[in-house]
């Protein structure tokens, strides 16, 4: 196949299109002479209809020079359809695609509809576990994890599919416990999606998620997606703020309460590391939260916390801070 | 006492997300003036040149990326013209007008370019570039618009969960929906069929950290989340059954969230009872206090130059500027914060002192610090050889370039609905005209139905109208040399653009936003 598809006799039956016939367009891309040639002969092919082992050659050789041309990718599903392609093959052939351009939509959404027609829970198996090679090289790439919960959404196979969720997002919690594409995934395998197999008692979950967010917390407490897990687990069960009240208020000093001099361990409340930076300011706004909701005599200990988030512990957030002073005190 | 550069706290616990913090803070600090940012200055002169080189010679090959999606460039080139004060000579109008009228779909909407096939987003930006250059008449663009054909574009992306694709064999994705809400809101192209079902999807997209993502699931709660399904076929619908959230909450998806939940408040309100097909009566509801908890949240630190991020543990980029710093003021509508006030008029320009730096504190209701998302566009956003960018040391784009001024725009000047205003255009109000104008050929099924619907074409287009600069609160980092053009925080128009094409697709003549005024300095 020569370079150009102009030069090529086997697309010498095409009439190639010019995409501005009588415009003179404002704002012009510079175009290579291979893209020009390639999307003037797919303007020709659309036009025509035209559905060939030649057309998914031209829509591969468009995609690979920008893969977010979104009527290439239609139009060669449409073929792929059109000539009963095995779609495993065709899958196969868009891994390399897939990692090279990962923060492409098209890309993934393409196997989310090549997925659909196959409806096959073993290819379901095989893209979850294709998606974790994926996710190593870019552990928060948004349109990977949004396609890896379709998939579990979709086939809904409790043992094949759902199962080794939880381990998964623990190691990559493990890797890096300030990865937020992986929290949001546990809420979404825990509490968004309905009932996990084994986890129908409720309460023994809460119990669970609560102990596994105020560990992480404990790592490093100033880590905002483990609070968000927290408070989100809260919400979500209507489980009062002020639950957590034991647990939070160490993280709320600036000195560290003394470690190891006493011989009782209380799991339930895991007390900062080490190196943790107190006052932790989401721990700061966790106990304000807990007053506010307590109300009464305590919005004025919310309002003492706020104002030292707003003049003195996160100023960048002063405005708000104070917001929340007029807030509560207009609804005490 | 945290001093004011610190570091975002490690606690000892280094992991990559915090490493590459680390690297960027130390990028950032170095762009802090040393005299600090009471001088700060926005090249002005030398982004225009990076606008009009991009315009007039063209965009150089690495944009081959942005074939898909030619309206965007030129959205983002004639907005950011008007956000800096700049207009247009007509040649340069009449050639953009060709130019969009060509990526015009046969079978409506537009495409990301001439042959391509019609997509939500390029229809969002071809509609807005053409209300920045276009005009009613022959060869205005305006009227070459096929509003029925796109409108039957729309219904066929329509999704049995109240959702759109993009395209045809497309995502979901509430980017679109926004694109659309927008575009039927300025081409007066909005249904009670079209509407029905979008804020009970929107809902379903806010995650359990307040922002929101980019599409739920539907596949428990209707029969099918085929995508290739026919929207025509009934609505079966458990509301017992999750529609989760698919993805994390995200500063884009956040964004063009909310502003469809604005958008579409008229809407809830007339229609109350189209919530839910199977019964469920209770109206759609979003958690407003955790979205501007997010919302805020995600403006970073001193020695981050307040710039925001677009997730939580991720890295400030200009382009959130907008996407969230934009997004708070609209939060704020939703909870009342933002409260009536009298407009001001465009040429009034605040007075400020030698530093620029007036009255910061007493003047300014917004819940976000607009002052230090100043100093991140003009330290950080701005490439020295003109445009703007993520962050430094990357290049500037056509996208950063707008959404870093459009944002720079948002900090400037605070626009919030004013009641005076939505008044100031009901009582102009001219139901048959609007009626005539209709886009859809949309028939309602009786009189009380037609009524609904002049009334919910009414609020829209009032409260469109109505967004207009609080007087007063301007501030402007840097003095006022610095100023640029408000920008509405729904279409990312300026009020100019977005009343003019608003006005004409209802048949409406509203009052000035100026006259009238009375003298009061």
């Amino acid at each position: 196949m020569s370079e150009l598809l102009a030069d090529d006799p086997e697309w010498a039956d095409v009439v190639p299109i010019r995409q501005y016939e009588d415009v003179n367009p404002i704002a012009p891309i510079f175009y290579s002479e291979e893209y020009k040639d390639a999307t003037d002969y797919f303007r020709g092919v659309l036009k025509t209809g035209e559905m060939s082992p030649r057309v998914l050659r031209l829509t591969e050789r468009i995609i690979r020079m920008n893969p977010a041309h979104y009527t290439a990718w239609q139009h060669r599903y449409k073929t792929v359809i059109a000539l009963k392609i095995p779609l495993e093959q065709e899958l196969e052939l868009m891994n390399e695609i897939a990692t090279t351009f990962l923060k492409t939509y098209q890309v993934w959404h393409h196997r989310r509809l090549l997925l659909t027609a196959l409806n096959s829970i073993d290819a379901a198996a095989r893209e979850l576990e294709f998606l974790k090679t994926v996710l190593r090289a870019d552990a928060k790439n948004y349109h990977t994890w949004s396609f890896r919960q379709w998939i579990l959404a979709h086939f809904n196979k409790e043992g094949r599919l759902w199962a080794g969720e939880r381990a998964y997002i623990e190691d990559l919690l493990e890797q890096d416990v300030r990865n937020n594409s992986a929290w949001h995934h546990r809420f979404f395998v825990v509490f968004a999606s309905g009932v996990r197999l084994g986890d129908e008692d409720r309460d023994q979950v809460l119990r669970r998620e609560l102990s596994f967010a105020k560990e992480k917390i404990a790592l490093a407490p100033n880590n905002s997606s483990a609070w968000n897990y927290l408070r989100g687990t809260l919400e979500h069960t209507n489980t009062p703020f002020s639950a957590l009240a034991v647990f939070v208020e160490p993280y709320t000093t600036s000195q560290p309460p003394s470690r190891g001099t006493d011989d009782v361990v209380d799991l339930d409340n895991p007390p900062p590391s080490a190196g943790a930076q107190l006052p932790a300011t989401p721990a700061l706004e966790f106990m304000a939260d807990i007053y506010e909701q307590e109300g009464g005599n305590a919005t004025g200990k919310a309002v003492e916390i706020w104002k030292s988030l707003a003049n003195e512990k996160d100023v960048m957030r002063k405005k708000y801070w104070e917001y929340r002073i007029r807030n509560a005190l207009s609804n005490a | 006492m945290v001093s004011q550069l610190d570091p975002t706290p490690t606690d000892g616990y280094g992991t990559s997300t915090s490493s590459l913090q680390r690297e960027t803070e130390d990028i950032i600090t170095r762009h802090i003036p040393t005299q600090g940012t009471a001088h700060a200055e926005l090249q002005k002169k030398l982004h225009f040149e990076f606008l009009l080189r991009n315009l007039r010679q063209g965009f150089p090959e690495r944009y081959t990326s942005q074939d898909a999606s030619q309206p965007w460039l030129i959205y983002w080139t004639l907005h950011g013209f008007s956000i800096l004060g700049v207009g247009l000579d007509d040649q340069t109008k009449k050639r953009t007008i060709e130019t969009l009228l060509a990526m015009q779909h046969p079978d409506g909407g537009f495409a990301g370019g001439p042959g391509q096939a019609a997509h939500l987003l390029p229809t969002y930006a071809a509609v807005c570039s053409l209300a920045v250059v276009g005009r009613p008449g022959d060869g205005g663009g305006w009227d070459a618009i096929d509003r029925k054909k796109m409108y039957d574009f729309f219904m066929s992306l329509k999704q049995r969960d109240g959702s759109f694709l993009v395209s045809h064999h497309g995502e979901v994705d509430v980017r679109g929906i926004y694109c659309l809400l927008s575009v039927a809101t300025l081409l007066n192209l909005l249904t009670p069929d079209l509407l029905a079902g979008v804020p009970e999807f929107l809902a379903t997209c806010q995650t359990y950290e307040g922002g929101f993502c980019n599409a739920s699931f539907p596949g428990w709660a209707f029969e099918a989340d085929d995508p290739e399904a026919p929207s025509d076929s009934p609505r079966t619908y458990d509301p017992s059954a999750p529609r989760p959230p698919l993805g994390e909450a995200h500063g884009g998806y956040t964004f063009c969230a909310t502003a469809s939940w604005v958008l579409l408040q008229p809407y809830i309100k007339l229609y109350p009872s189209a919530a839910g097909d199977s019964g469920s009566s209770s109206t759609p509801a979003i958690n407003t206090r955790a979205l501007l908890r997010w919302c805020v949240q995600m403006q970073g630190l001193p020695i981050e130059l307040g710039g925001f991020k677009g997730r939580t543990n991720k890295l400030v980029d200009g382009c959130y500027s907008w996407w969230v710093g934009g997004c708070v003021v609209l939060a704020e509508t939703l909870l009342g914060v933002a409260g009536t006030h009298e407009s001001v008029p465009e040429e009034h320009h605040e007075e400020n002192d030698e530093d620029g730096q007036k009255a910061w504190d007493d003047a300014d209701d917004s819940l976000f610090n607009r002052k230090a998302l100043q100093e991140y566009i003009l330290c950080a956003g701005q490439h020295p050889a003109g445009g703007l960018r993520d962050k430094p040391p990357k290049p500037a784009d056509a996208y950063h370039t707008l959404y870093c001024t459009a944002g720079l725009s948002a900090a400037q000047h605070r626009v919030i609905p004013s009641e005076a205003r939505a008044k100031a255009v009901i009582s102009a109000w001219n139901a048959s005209q609007a009626h005539a104008k209709d886009g859809t050929a949309y028939a309602p099924s009786s009189d009380a139905e037609r009524e609904r619907l002049d009334e919910l074409r009414k609020r829209i287009f009032a409260h469109a109208m109505s967004w207009s600069e609080e007087e007063g609160t301007a501030v402007y980092v840097g003095g006022a040399a610095n100023r640029v053009n408000a920008t509405h925080p729904l279409f990312n128009l300026t009020v100019t653009h977005s009343d003019g094409i608003l006005s004409y697709f209802y048949g409406q003549t509203p009052p000035s936003r100026y006259a009238n005024k009375p003298a009061t300095k």
